[in-house]
């Protein structure tokens, strides 16, 4: 933890997205004002459970949102170009060649009907201007440093005649084929057994550390995110409740939220009788309580959490979006201040980019 | 104690002892369970041209009021041991008792002496099956959407002699407080339930028949991470509270290190290690449960460990290799130079003492030194390029 987070410059600046999906029920605020900033070479842990908004937030990223969905709000700077004002052709030569992503069920991102080597090959061609044949040798050499063994024969094969490991690691081989700098891995390991989950990730070391890309791994596993993550974000009904570098928020979270996350999941070699719990269970988008988000589940609720809490820093680097004082204690204003008071209060404290 | 179990025959019980625990404790005996899933091929489609091994010769028993975990990778066979026993699937060979009542002893192929298959008869089986229940893993898929609270936890009851209104719904309402469910909501429909309230709601319904024995296949594998913790603190104060025994299946091995006083670990269709949860986390004695083990990220950046990668993946079961199922990328076997015994002769549970039993024919070399060569060896990416 030599380095301060802020002195680097960020590949991805997130700052403020808002996306919101109008539906039949009324709107549903998936993405509700995230800032996110990922280093070079980095790795962004964001964590949250199902229903949080972690994957409409790569997705918005991708500009991948489908209507009725729709980033209303916020930038997203990448290497110095706003994304969201990007002509769509422009866009399409950033994603998949600059920004990559690999989704969590590889069989329904994977195309059934064309070879594996083919569809690894379209996207080399789509970015780079090679001849077919140099296209599929490039895709044969990727499926190769991607582990596959036979890879001359695996290119000429279909999705459904490889395992499901196998077919992460030819989305990981798709996405890395144009060398991006940002690979967005949405639940990368999820649907796949531990053992073959251990290899994907040795993979994603490796490769992150050949290749000098920066990684927005997104995740509910939290000892997946202790594996791998540099920094990490943690989700709540869509928006950041915490951010920080990896060993703080493991070892010193301070949002409730982060800390019962923690204390809920049962771990090897650490006997309980019983597990903390969270109380409770994820507030309907289309009815989430005023005020802090969390109070109706937190331990620690008290009046004034009626009142929005700001994201504000508790110590330099680390975020959190609670009232409680940045040592845990009763916040400074007192429990109960007038909602005039915890607003301007919370104008005051909200740092606009963790 | 025996190293190899011989199924037992209908008219000589098995002998006290046989799993290496008293028989008064014994709430289920499983005997050499087998079950194979055709393959249809040829023409027509109807000749048999092969099986999937889904289990494949497995014994152990269940002692009254203990929680077994049992883990091991998606196709080892887990999930199809759990319904055979229950006898929602039919056994290919093999023996299942409950509780003093053989629910089905078959023999196997060319067993000799030849003797008939044995089956409890439908009314046994009503019997038998008061006192077994299961929990299943997807709560979305496994109520059905058209019935109300009140009548999937009073169904079982209610098929079983219950037919009082009055008495069931008083019966569901103890149910659904025993769960923490709101009692009001009896009336209400599983879509109106989180995923978490409608495992709940799974769990009310295998406990109004106040069985002995559950099932837990995979309870909480599809619930999120905050869910999780409440349903698994639940099965705990229920267990406690009602003296539930459980078969506790699952993937995860910290939820099963949690819930379960013995764990075996199944690989293709085969129980490879059976201990006490202490012993097979702190020392487990088969070079799968080493590496499954060593597989799994653990929720805190400090211990960022080096692991044993496994080359490859899980062997079809339809065709598992030849001798040892795990020789194919067994970590041990290429330490000690791939000994021929490996690939020729399938090993079979035997006991190490202190109730471990292992099926490995080298499980004595495995030490700290070993286990640290095998994470040294384990390249960066698993399988050499081209």
């Amino acid at each position: 933890m030599t380095e301060t987070r802020g002195s680097n410059e960020a590949l991805l600046e997130v700052k403020d997205l808002r996306t919101h999906f109008a539906t039949a029920d009324g709107l549903v605020k998936a993405v509700d004002g995230v800032s996110l900033r990922i280093r070079p070479g980095k790795t962004l842990g964001v964590v949250g459970e199902s229903g949080c908004g972690k994957s409409i937030t790569a997705l918005s990223i991708m500009r991948l949102i489908e209507r009725p969905g729709r980033v209303v709000s916020g930038s997203i700077s990448f290497d110095g170009q706003d994304l969201i004002a990007l002509p769509e052709d422009e866009m399409r030569d950033v994603r998949g060649n600059q920004i990559s992503m690999i989704f969590q069920e590889p069989m329904t991102s994977l195309n059934p009907v064309y070879t594996c080597g083919d569809q690894i090959a379209e996207a080399v061609s789509r970015h780079s201007n090679v001849s077919k044949r140099a296209a599929m040798d490039r895709a044969v050499d990727m499926l190769s440093q991607v582990g596959i063994p036979d890879p001359k024969r695996r290119a000429t094969e279909h999705p459904h005649q490889l395992s499901g490991g196998m077919r992460q690691r030819v989305m990981i081989a798709m996405a890395l084929s144009t060398n991006p700098e940002l690979l967005i891995a949405d639940e990368p390991t999820t649907a796949l057994d531990v053992t073959i989950q251990a290899q994907i990730l040795e993979l994603m070391k490796a490769l992150r550390e050949k290749n000098g890309m920066a990684i927005m791994l997104i995740t509910h596993d939290l000892g997946v995110v202790a594996e791998m993550s540099d920094d990490v974000s943690v989700m709540y009904a869509g928006k950041i409740v915490e951010a920080s570098d990896a060993i703080t928020v493991f070892d010193k979270a301070h949002h409730p939220y982060t800390r019962g996350l923690l204390a809920s999941i049962p771990r090897m070699g650490v006997k309980r009788e019983r597990l903390e719990v969270i109380e409770g269970v994820v507030p309907n988008p289309l009815n989430l309580p005023k005020g802090c988000l969390f109070k109706r589940r937190c331990p620690y609720a008290m009046p004034i959490c009626d009142n929005p809490p700001p994201l504000r820093e508790v110590t330099p680097g680390h975020v959190s979006r609670c009232w409680l004082a940045p040592d845990g204690g009763k916040p400074e204003l007192g429990e109960a201040p007038s909602a005039a008071e915890a607003e301007a209060a919370a104008k005051t404290l909200t740092v606009a980019n963790p | 104690m025996t190293d190899i179990r011989t199924p037992n025959t209908l008219t000589t019980p098995p002998p006290p002892g046989a799993a290496g625990i008293a028989e008064a404790d014994t709430l289920v005996r499983v005997d050499n369970l087998v079950k194979y899933f055709d393959i249809r091929g040829g023409l027509l489609g109807v000749s048999t041209i092969g099986a999937v091994k889904a289990v494949d010769g497995v014994s152990f028993s269940v002692k009254r009021g203990e929680a077994l975990g049992l883990v091991g990778e998606s196709g080892c066979g887990k999930t199809t041991l759990g319904k055979v026993i229950l006898r929602l699937l039919p056994a290919t060979s093999g023996r299942v008792e409950m509780d003093g009542q053989v629910l089905f002893d078959i023999p196997a192929k060319g067993e000799k002496p030849q003797r008939q298959s044995v089956y409890a008869g439908k009314e046994a089986m009503k019997k038998v099956r008061q006192n077994m229940q299961v929990v299943f893993q997807d709560p979305y898929a496994s109520l059905n959407p058209r019935m109300s609270v009140g009548e999937l936890v009073g169904e079982g009851p209610l098929v079983h002699g219950m037919t009082d209104k009055k008495e069931r719904e008083a019966l569901v309402r103890d149910m659904l407080s025993r769960v923490d469910l709101n009692q009001t909501h009896i009336h209400r429909y599983p879509h109106e339930f989180s995923g978490g309230q409608r495992q709940r709601i799974g769990i009310a319904r295998a406990l109004a028949l106040h069985p002995d024995f559950i099932v837990c296949d995979e309870p909480v594998s599809a619930l999120d991470v905050s869910i999780q913790s409440q349903v698994l603190n639940l099965l705990n104060d229920l267990q406690a509270e009602m003296g539930l025994t459980y078969l506790f299946i699952a993937h995860n091995l910290a939820v099963v290190e949690h819930i379960s006083d013995r764990v075996g670990v199944m690989y293709l269709g085969k129980l490879v290690e059976l201990a006490d949860v202490d012993d097979i986390y702190a020392r487990p004695s088969h070079p799968y449960t080493v590496a499954l083990l060593s597989a799994v990220p653990e929720p805190d950046p400090h211990r960022r460990k080096k692991r044993i990668i496994l080359k490859g993946d899980i062997p079809s079961p339809a065709n598992p290799p030849s001798g040892c199922r795990f020789h194919t990328r067994c970590w041990l076997r290429e330490q000690l130079g791939r000994p021929e015994r490996c690939t020729t002769e399938e090993p079979q549970l035997r006991s190490l003492g202190h109730g471990q039993e292992t099926a490995c024919h080298f499980s004595e070399e495995i030490s700290a030194t070993a286990v640290e060569n095998a994470v040294a060896s384990s390249a960066p990416i698993p399988t050499a390029a081209v």
